[in-house]
């Protein structure tokens, strides 16, 4: 007995000295300042990996541009040129540049072909060669840049580069080095300028409609009757698709509502809960919120869907289907006008090659690149200068009214804007999808 | 005597202190990564996404940016007071007006007496403790089940509320609480069999049964869509077979609560049968020879013997689906369209989609955290009670 007891003291005497406890104490105290000292290790490397805002003083000087809330702003000035940063190409380093582009873009062969083919076969082409990776969407890319990835060049569409900018991610451009920027039309890029400074931060690249692609034979309305309220006809239940993208089905829903064009980028607060409430009614004919234009146009071929929103490359896919040869294929233009988007490129604040990056983004804007998107894409590019006549494809050009400015412009397509009240779609879409 | 004795007691038992520190030195030293990765990847993200859920870290950076996410910029429990919403009660029975509306304390009581009883049934009552046991799980599963209904799911009971994200929960709660019940109901007959019917080669037998889960996931799940479609495999043979006019395809198929449950049935039952087929191979058998031997027939056998035992098996397996059903993303993303849009998906949503509201998706998390815990530590209690094993 003694000695059983003194055997279990003597262990617990061991035990005391490293219980259960302890150790686990100290494996998680040993952990937790390792894993500090790593994100300490982080901050000093420039990456903010955590969320915590960085110092002022460590953003370079182009990147202090007030958030658009700030009175503090330097008043623009229209009369003269604002003067913007002067990058010298030649002065900085090599090494790749990392660009992050949109995942439809990701055919490497198709995009380096005429995308980025002048800066490739340019100077810097193979001192700098492009490095990619890809987005989904555009919240997507802010939560990965916000996080600390650092790519030189991004692609977020025109709603949301003043997010970026916000949170002090974008550096302007030096207009010096984009020599076919003024061949875009001034309507298109005045939302890249900032309205503060009047500097280039957006540089527009794609533009496009968002409508519905549907087949006339299960949806037999005149071209004069085309509307987004066949969202609410209960004949088309369960055969509609829509984008997942919350301003897109709040949208629609106030165009739906007001029966007639209407700005549906500036919604009041009552314009917002009324278009919630039509598209709860709506929710029977809707079969999906899609998330990926590919799976719509799997819908639509394979008989799941007679009606989806679709970019004008889902209504040329869909159109030129082997399943679709002896159906009649529209794409609507609604009376209450398409909604459109203009995506384009942006300069991180942090960039090593702000001007052989300036130089990539040039080579984006050229005619033939422009021509070259159309042709490939199906999409239209923001540069106009000329292109018209190097679009191969001549069909494209009436298919998408590319020669018809009118079809660019209100009532008859809506571009998207920044939405400073975009939390209230975000959320009466929300609503939407979980009612 | 003594003297003699001392030094030849102590001389071993040193040497026995000595390799026992070393074992539980080698033991620590063995156990530290995983418990370092226990910390340092699920204690510690739970840490700040409960710093998130009550306001004290943002995704936003700046404010002009907080504007435009809308999250908080300091201490508050407003995002868990919105998520838990005003006047939510439980409707039994439908939702028309004869339906029989409980407030949700009611409901909440009722639910721990049944959990308990689920717990401690066996404890309560020698005689009547499995009834106890088995009258709780019932109850608790009954008013979680659907039943497929054009392209929604009746259910039993719904939850009433304010809160969008409470009502969207309790709908994934019904669709994963379907789909496991079915997923064990399923799996049971097929573990039983290669456990009890099968002589040779069962081992192969249960690999055949898993082998269609060696390709990928995403592949299987886009194969259903081709089965389910409007001009599917299935639609396409009742055209054919003039049951079913081409212009009113079952579109319930494709797209629905139901295509959710489906394709998660198909998902987990070969993962379930494992744990039940264990169960019930470790068996001794001797009990049903004995079962038998005192003039027991094979049902009573059955009720008696086997599934008693084999209900730690049925239980872990059942918490095996339900447990990732309920933050399941991907299959509702492919399939569910519409009207299958889980739980899962609203969370994705607040973190990389729509405002990147960290916030909100935080309190989402960690109320399917807690509930998820909450499931794992009732059930390791109710196991540790024996599981049934008794009744």
């Amino acid at each position: 007995m003694l000695a059983a007891r003194d055997e279990k003291e003597g262990f617990g005497m061991e035990h005391e000295k490293l219980s259960r406890r302890g150790f686990v104490a100290l494996t998680g105290a040993a952990s937790l300042g390792a894993l500090l000292a790593a994100c300490g290790g982080g901050e000093e490397a420039g990456a903010p990996a955590t969320t915590e805002a960085p110092p002022e003083t460590e953003a370079p000087p182009e990147t202090e541009a007030p958030p658009a809330t700030t009175e503090e702003a330097p008043p623009a000035t229209t009369e003269e040129a604002p003067a913007g940063p002067k990058f010298d190409p030649e002065s900085e380093p090599d090494g790749p540049v990392e660009v992050f582009e949109w995942v439809g873009y990701d055919n490497a062969e198709d995009t380096a072909a005429f995308m980025w083919k002048t800066y490739d076969e340019g100077p810097y082409g193979q001192k700098s060669p492009l490095k990619f990776t890809f987005l989904e969407n555009d919240q997507q890319a802010l939560a990965k840049v916000a996080s600390g990835y650092s790519p030189e060049v991004i692609h977020p569409c025109i709603a949301y580069w003043r997010d970026f900018d916000a949170a002090g991610l974008l550096q302007p451009f030096d207009t010096s080095l984009l020599p076919d920027y003024e061949g875009i039309p001034e309507a298109i890029r005045a939302a890249g300028v900032h309205p503060e400074t009047g500097l280039v931060y957006h540089v527009p690249f794609d533009i496009g409609f968002s409508a519905l692609t549907y087949r006339a034979d299960k949806i037999q309305i005149s071209p004069e009757e085309e509307s987004w309220s066949i969202l609410l006809n209960p004949e088309y239940e369960g055969k509609i698709g829509i984008f997942s993208d919350d301003a897109a089905i709040i949208k629609i829903g106030a165009l739906i509502n007001a029966g007639e064009p209407i700005n549906p980028n500036k919604l009041t607060t009552e314009q917002i809960q009324a278009a919630k409430e039509t598209m709860i009614k709506a929710k029977p004919q809707i079969r999906t919120f899609w998330g990926s234009q590919t799976d719509t146009v799997n819908d639509f071929v394979n008989g799941n869907l007679w009606a989806t929103y679709t970019w004008p490359d889902g209504y040329w896919s869909i159109k030129n289907h082997g399943k679709m040869k002896d159906v009649e294929v529209r794409y609507m233009s609604p009376k209450e006008g398409r909604l459109a988007w203009t995506c384009g490129l942006v300069l991180h604040a942090e960039a090593k090659h702000p001007g052989r990056a300036t130089l990539a983004v040039a080579a984006t804007n050229t005619p033939a690149a422009s021509a070259a998107l159309t042709d490939v894409y199906q999409y239209g590019g923001a540069q106009q200068n000329g292109v018209q006549e190097l679009i191969q494809n001549k069909e494209l050009i009436t298919a998408f009214s590319l020669d018809d400015p009118a079809a660019f412009a209100p009532p008859k397509a809506w571009f998207e804007e920044y939405l400073p009240n975009r939390k209230e779609y975000v959320d009466a879409a929300a609503e939407v999808k979980a009612a | 005597m003594a003297t003699t004795a001392t030094p030849v007691i102590e001389a071993p038992r040193r040497r026995k202190w000595g390799r026992r520190a070393r074992e539980q030195s080698s033991g620590y030293a063995l156990s530290a990564p995983a418990v370092a990765v226990l910390l340092v990847f699920f204690l510690l993200p739970i840490y700040f996404i409960v710093r998130y859920s009550i306001g004290l870290d943002r995704f936003a950076k700046t404010e002009a940016a907080a504007e435009l996410t809308g999250e908080l910029a300091g201490f508050s429990t407003e995002l868990w007071r919105n998520f838990l919403g005003e006047g939510a009660e439980i409707a039994l029975l439908g939702k028309s007006s004869a339906a029989l509306h409980l407030p949700m304390y009611v409901v909440g009581i009722v639910f721990v007496v049944l959990v308990l009883g689920a717990v401690f049934g066996k404890r309560l009552s020698a005689r009547f403790g499995g009834w106890i046991v088995g009258g709780s799980f019932f109850l608790l599963l009954a008013p979680f089940m659907t039943i497929p209904a054009g392209n929604n799911l009746l259910r039993l009971a719904e939850l009433e509320s304010g809160g969008d994200f409470l009502r969207l929960f309790f709908r994934s709660v019904t669709m994963a609480t379907t789909s496991s019940v079915w997923a064990v109901a399923m799996a049971f007959p097929i573990a039983y069999f290669l456990a009890f019917g099968i002589r040779k080669s069962k081992y192969t037998w249960l690999l055949v049964v898993i082998a269609p889960f060696l390709t990928s996931y995403l592949l299987r799940v886009f194969a259903w869509k081709l089965i389910l479609g409007d001009q599917g495999l299935i639609n396409s043979a009742l055209f054919e077979l003039g049951l079913r006019d081409p212009d009113n395809a079952l579109s319930f198929l494709i797209y629905s609560q139901f295509t959710v449950i489906l394709v998660l049935l198909y998902a987990w039952v070969p993962f379930l049968i494992l744990p039940i087929f264990i169960a019930l191979e470790n068996m001794d058998r001797r009990l049903l020879e004995a079962g038998t031997d005192l003039g027991a027939s094979r049902l009573q056998t059955f009720r008696k013997v086997t599934l008693p035992i084999a209900a730690p098996g049925i239980v872990a397996a059942f918490l095996f689906v339900f447990i990732p059903s309920m933050g399941e993303y991907i299959t509702p993303s492919l399939v569910g369209g519409n009207t299958g849009y889980m739980f899962g998906q609203a969370i994705w949503v607040q973190f990389v989609g729509g405002t990147l509201n960290w916030q909100t998706g935080s309190v989402l998390s960690i109320f399917l955290l807690g509930v998820v815990l909450f499931l794992t530590f009732t059930t390791s209690k109710f196991l540790r009670q024996g599981g049934g094993a008794t009744a």
